[in-house]
């Protein structure tokens, strides 16, 4: 075929696409319907089944033989035990089968990970604001699993140590930084690819022969610990095929239950063969694909924790499968949506569970079990198709917290698709984010990825990276408080509020009073920067000294590039591509602070350091006036003026290097990440006035967004300026929030407009960008609280506002015209 | 003050630059909203707009009682936050450039074609991509023909589209106006001359056409002038349309309950489009956010309206398709069928 065929052909297909893609395929179907309606019936709860299988592992007879195997091996025999012992369970209607918890939806309890922090909240778990439902006899063995787990908990084992309790202090305040790797690594983009069409045969067969050879792929004898790596493997492939043999079997006897109708014992039934043969043989249709998909992603949960724990990029690895099924008509566009629709919504059955202290750092954010769609190949080109369109038809269906959608976009992406995923941001989920290839390919090959594997990103949880199956990232490793530097930076170390336990907690900088310059100050600013990264480093090199030993993990490893080759773990540095990301909080405000420091101080000499200093301190307490100069007048970043932009551009300079001069104890690179979670309300809480006019204590800016309220000019301003910013060292990506109400973006001329704002955001330079479309009870709580929700943009009689500027009065039209659909 | 006279046009009086505007012709958009207006609808939802003169507003509801703008004011024309004499104010601004916390506004200042260029530059990205581009709007632009042209010009030699949205009064003179008591003549800007007011018009790809009471005397009643000169307008842009391939003439209404979506003046109008051939016609839902502003400017309340019901909304719409007019919610018309045609 030539190139102008080819043209022909893709313009054929997408006119044949779009009709394909339409609202016909998304509507939910009655069984989507009542999967979801079960799902969301049944009440958030804790599993315990998973620490309790653990726990009695070591004293079953296989568990004292082994009480001298290598960790890796004990470990593997101890996940093996569990995944073969764990109640199969299957619920109506479903198409894809296969139990995250021993209940419908409850979060996994992880003892050696973070979860005992949930016994902060013993006496009020049904109270929090995300209930959790225990009866009595659970709760006392909560209580019981709990206790057992106390000093094997990875922070306990890495930080409980003489000399390291300054770090265990710092690391439970977390002022400076907040280190999630404590609770898990989890945040992984296995390699699905290889799952589905390879099967777990192919990482067994490897493993098989390296022992029975006792060398490496390469050549090289195997060392001790290679052939506990091969052992673990193959252990560790054992159990996962028992647990699925376990569905089946399951399947099978539900199917001959007296009363099935045939329908649903045909399902049973095809189910059951399924997993009789996937994840270890390659999967045969698109059912057996996604299945294959699920037992592993399964495995992955039960092994490390259930934050990000990625599929990659599903239009790909499964289009084959689907085509065939296609072509042998055993499959249409609705039941493939179908089938798609009943695997997101098993995403839907696990949620992380933290304490409510802990909550304030993380809360709302889910599990993001990312699904990415769209993109180019290893060349460059094109690889959208019919499944990135029935991916997102099927979260049409569903509209649920999980999965994540991630929509990659480059200059070639069809303007199908993107009609597509505009119109899905539409209903208001706030999914699917959008992602710049360019952008992101640059970032990732500066960070050392070839350009080949760099194109085959798909994202990690909510917004991070990997080249899918190639990579080991501890893609959420930290948090890290970036104007608690500024604050740390303009008193010689030391927090403005009550004096940190042992005096000084940043570096001692010099006193305000020898800084002549800006470049002064900025140089402090570098210094406390630099040093609180460093201790961070310190404290994360135990924690993967830690998991080495006591938390190896095969599954991760054998759907990782590079560990059967090196016959090493990934926690041993076995990923072809290894990182650690750390991710800033506050980044707006400190680019705007040093910006008003700069202007105040150094320029329009309105107050000395030292006086700005104090007023700091006291809070803004005598200068009201001047705090709302700086809030309302003070040129601000987020509205596309260069000369403030780049401040914010300094900020993240000096964090991104900061964080670029490290290596992991893996060898693997440190990379920087621009977003924050809900780490921002916490860290503010800790954090100082600023002097950029934000009072003490209130949150901070988030990710890539301006500070709350510094927009002025609407969302083109706020693209405009964080399309300025250069992002080649944030590999580890960044997210950009846009809010509007239901009304300015609707329709027609909404989804053009939407799809204008991301295509020129990325055309410019932009790397991320996500926008919620807010119904009225949202908005009626941004009336409320208004400090809570800024930022949000809403339509007036013809134009757009802020709605935090607008009257109360006018607040309350647009919520009534926003509930009744009014135009 | 009068900034429609020819001789002081360097700059516009503009009130406002509104940014990603999905409302007034298609897609994103920015809306370069001009000062001055020679109709007092009474229902108007920009009554900032209506004098030709820079003005001073109030935010009551951000003001944080600092005083900063009493001890400011070098007129001592502020009696209390908020309470401006306006006999000894002589408008310096010193009090809104002072306020920190926005509370006291400027509306309206004059611009440059440059410095109106260069606030719109950056967005030129968002236009092309989204099919959008800019809007002039007010008030009245064609109150400033020659400054307006003089923009539109430098727009279109950066192949912007343009659409210029007015109420279709450009030739009255002022002493009509004032005769109907409802504008002085202080107020009043001298309207454009056709022949200028024209050449501004020929260089918009669109025309948003603003039109609200079919009968003279009801127009007057309720807009403050007679309505002959606007519909002459009307039709004269339309012959050139259709003729001359003038701009592309797209009427829009406000619907204003009981006043505007009467079947007399829907049908009025629905005639005189039809026999115009101008089939469409935007509909824009009255609401009552043009209140809050009156209260800014410290004018009294606007009449008492009524909330716009769907069941009106669609005897509306009845009426209108019978005759044969498409009728369109604002950001939902068909525009490509226009352009591409
Ligand atoms: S504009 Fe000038 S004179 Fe008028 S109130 Fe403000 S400061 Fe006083
Ligand atoms: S300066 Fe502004 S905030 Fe202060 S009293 Fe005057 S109007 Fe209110």
């Amino acid at each position: 075929m030539n190139a102008q065929q080819n043209q022909a052909l893709a313009a054929r297909m997408e006119e044949e696409q779009i009709p394909e893609t339409g609202p016909a395929y998304r509507e939910p179907t009655d069984r989507i319907a009542a999967i979801k309606g079960d799902l969301f019936a049944s009440p958030c709860s804790l599993c315990l089944e998973r620490p309790i299988l653990l726990q009695r592992f070591p004293k079953t007879a296989q568990g004292r033989l082994g009480k001298k195997d290598h960790p890796l091996v004990k470990r593997a025999k101890a996940l093996a035990f569990l995944m073969s012992e764990r109640q199969p369970r299957i619920y109506d209607n479903e198409l894809i089968i296969g139990n995250m918890t021993s209940k419908r939806t409850a979060a996994n309890y992880y003892p050696e990970g973070g979860s005992i922090n949930i016994l902060e909240d013993l006496f009020r778990l049904e109270k929090r604001q995300i209930p959790i439902n225990l009866t009595f006899p659970e709760k006392i063995e909560l209580v019981r699993v709990g206790l057992a787990g106390l000093f094997s908990s990875i922070g306990g084992r890495a930080l409980l140590k003489p000399g390291r309790f300054v770090h265990f202090l710092d690391f439970f305040r977390a002022k400076r930084y907040f280190i999630t790797e404590e609770a898990g690594i989890g945040h992984q983009v296995g390699g699905y690819y290889n799952v589905v069409h390879q099967g777990l045969q192919h990482p067994d067969q490897i493993a098989g022969t390296c022992l029975e050879t006792n060398a490496l792929p390469d050549g090289t004898p195997l060392n001790r610990d290679q052939v506990a790596f091969y052992q673990s493997i193959r252990i560790t492939i054992r159990g996962i095929r028992t647990m699925a043999t376990n569905l089946a079997d399951l399947a099978e006897k539900m199917a001959y239950q007296p009363g099935m109708s045939d329908k649903r014992r045909q399902e049973l039934l095809a189910s059951a063969d399924a997993c009789r043969h996937v994840p270890y043989y390659p999967a045969r249709t698109f059912l057996e694909g996604l299945q294959s998909c699920w037992i592993v992603h399964v495995a992955m949960n039960l092994e490390d924790f259930e934050q990000g724990m990625s599929f990659g990029r599903l239009d790909r690895i499964l289009l084959p499968l689907y085509q065939k099924d296609l072509e042998q008509k055993s499959i249409t566009r609705e039941t493939a949506t179908e089938i798609m629709a009943s695997f997101q919504l098993k995403t839907c059955e696990t949620l992380p569970v933290y304490s409510e202290r802990i909550d304030q750092y993380f809360s709302g954010n889910g599990v993001a079990q990312g699904i990415t769609i769209g993109g180019t190949d290893e060349n460059g080109n094109d690889t959208t198709n019919e499944l990135s369109g029935l991916i997102l038809d099927a979260y049409a269906q569903i509209r649920t917290r999980e999965p994540a959608l991630h929509v990659r976009v480059h200059e070639k992406t069809p303007s199908w698709f993107l009609d597509n995923a505009v119109a899905t941001v539409q209903l208001g989920c706030g999914k699917p984010s959008f992602f710049s290839d360019k952008a992101v390919v640059a970032a990732l090959t500066q960070a050392g990825m070839s350009t080949e594997h760099a194109r085959d990103f798909a994202v990690i949880g909510c917004v991070e990276m990997a080249s899918q199956g190639r990579t080991y990232n501890s893609s959420d490793a930290a948090l890290f408080n970036l104007p608690l530097c500024l604050e740390l930076a303009l008193n010689q170390g030391i927090c403005y509020g009550r004096r940190h336990f042992g005096g000084r907690m940043g570096a001692m900088t010099r006193p305000v009073e020898q800084m002549q310059s800006f470049e002064d100050v900025a140089d402090a600013f570098r210094i406390q920067v630099e040093h609180a990264v460093a201790e961070m480093v310190k404290v994360i090199g135990w924690l993967e000294e830690t998991y080495r030993i006591w938390r190896p993990t095969p599954v991760n490893s054998m759907v990782t590039e590079g560990c059967l080759a090196k016959g090493r773990d990934v926690t041993w540095g076995g990923a072809l591509y290894d990182l650690t990301s750390i991710q800033v909080a506050g980044l707006a405000d400190a680019g705007d602070s040093l910006y008003a420091i700069k202007q105040l101080v150094f320029e329009q000499k309105r107050f000395t350091l030292k006086e700005l200093l104090h007023i700091l301190k006291t809070d803004y307490r005598d200068h009201p006036a001047l705090q709302q100069e700086l809030l309302h007048q003070f040129p601000r970043y987020g509205n596309g003026i260069p000369d403030i932009d780049r401040m914010t551009q300094l900020a993240a300079d000096i964090f991104s290097d900061a964080i670029i001069a490290h290596r992991n104890s893996r060898g693997g690179r440190y990379i920087p990440g621009i977003y924050s979670m809900t780490c921002h309300i916490a860290f503010g809480r800790l954090t100082g006035a600023l002097p950029n006019g934000r009072g003490s204590g209130k949150r901070l800016s988030n990710g890539l967004s301006p500070a709350d309220g510094a927009d002025r000019k609407g969302p083109t301003a706020v693209l405009r300026s964080a399309a300025s910013l250069d992002s080649r060292k944030w590999a580890n990506c960044c997210a950009l929030n846009l809010k509007f109400d239901r009304k300015t973006v609707s329709g027609n001329a909404g989804r053009k407009a939407l799809a204008g704002l991301f295509t020129t955001y990325f055309s410019q330079g932009g790397m991320q960008v996500q926008a919620n479309v807010l119904d009225a009870e949202m908005l009626r709580a941004a009336r409320n609280n208004p400090a809570e929700h800024p930022g949000i943009v809403v339509r007036v009689a013809g134009y757009c506002a802020y709605f935090h500027d607008l009257q109360p009065s006018v607040q309350d039209e647009i919520i009534e015209r926003t509930a009744h659909g009014l135009g | 003050m009068a900034s429609g006279n020819p001789k002081q046009e360097a700059a516009g009086l503009v009130f406002s630059i509104q940014h990603f505007c999905l409302q007034d012709g298609p897609g994103i958009r920015s809306l370069v909203f001009f000062k001055g207006c020679p109709l007092r609808c009474v229902w108007c939802q920009n009554p900032e707009s209506w004098k030709p003169i820079p003005e001073l507003g109030f935010k009551k509801h951000l003001c944080t009682n600092c005083r900063t703008c009493i001890s400011v004011c070098p007129e001592g024309a502020i009696v209390s936050p908020g309470q401006i004499r306006s006999e000894k104010c002589r408008q310096c601004f010193a009090c809104t450039d002072a306020c920190p916390s926005g509370a006291l506004i400027r509306f309206g200042k004059p611009l440059s074609v440059k410095e109106i260029r260069e606030e719109l530059m950056p967005e030129y990205p968002f236009y092309q991509n989204s099919g959008g581009g800019v809007t002039f709007s007010g008030g009245e632009p064609t109150l400033y023909p020659e400054f307006a042209a003089h923009l539109a010009g430098s727009l279109k030699r950066d192949g912007i589209h343009l659409a210029i949205e007015t109420c279709g009064l450009f030739h009255a003179d002022p002493d009509t106006l004032s005769a109907s008591g409802t504008i002085t003549k202080k107020d009043t800007a001298q309207t454009a001359h056709p022949e200028t007011a024209g050449r501004l018009l020929t260089l918009a790809d669109l025309v948003l056409f603003d039109i609200k009471l079919f009968h003279p005397e009801a127009h007057r009643q309720f807009c403050g002038t007679d309505n002959r000169m606007i519909l002459d307008n009307l039709a004269m842009l339309a012959r050139r349309y259709h003729q001359k391939g003038g701009p592309l003439i797209w009427p829009r209404m406000p619907v204003i309950p009981g006043i505007t979506d009467t079947p007399e003046n829907l049908e009025g109008w629905g005639s005189l489009l039809a026999e115009l051939r101008l089939n469409r016609l935007t509909l824009v839902p009255f609401h009552h956010l043009g209140e809050a502003k009156r209260e800014w400017l410290q004018l009294e309340p606007g009449p008492c309206i009524h909330t716009l019901t769907g069941e009106s909304m669609e005897k509306t719409l009845r009426v209108l398709t019978k005759i044969g007019i498409s009728c369109f919610a604002p950001g939902e018309e068909d525009w490509p069928e226009y352009i591409s045609s």
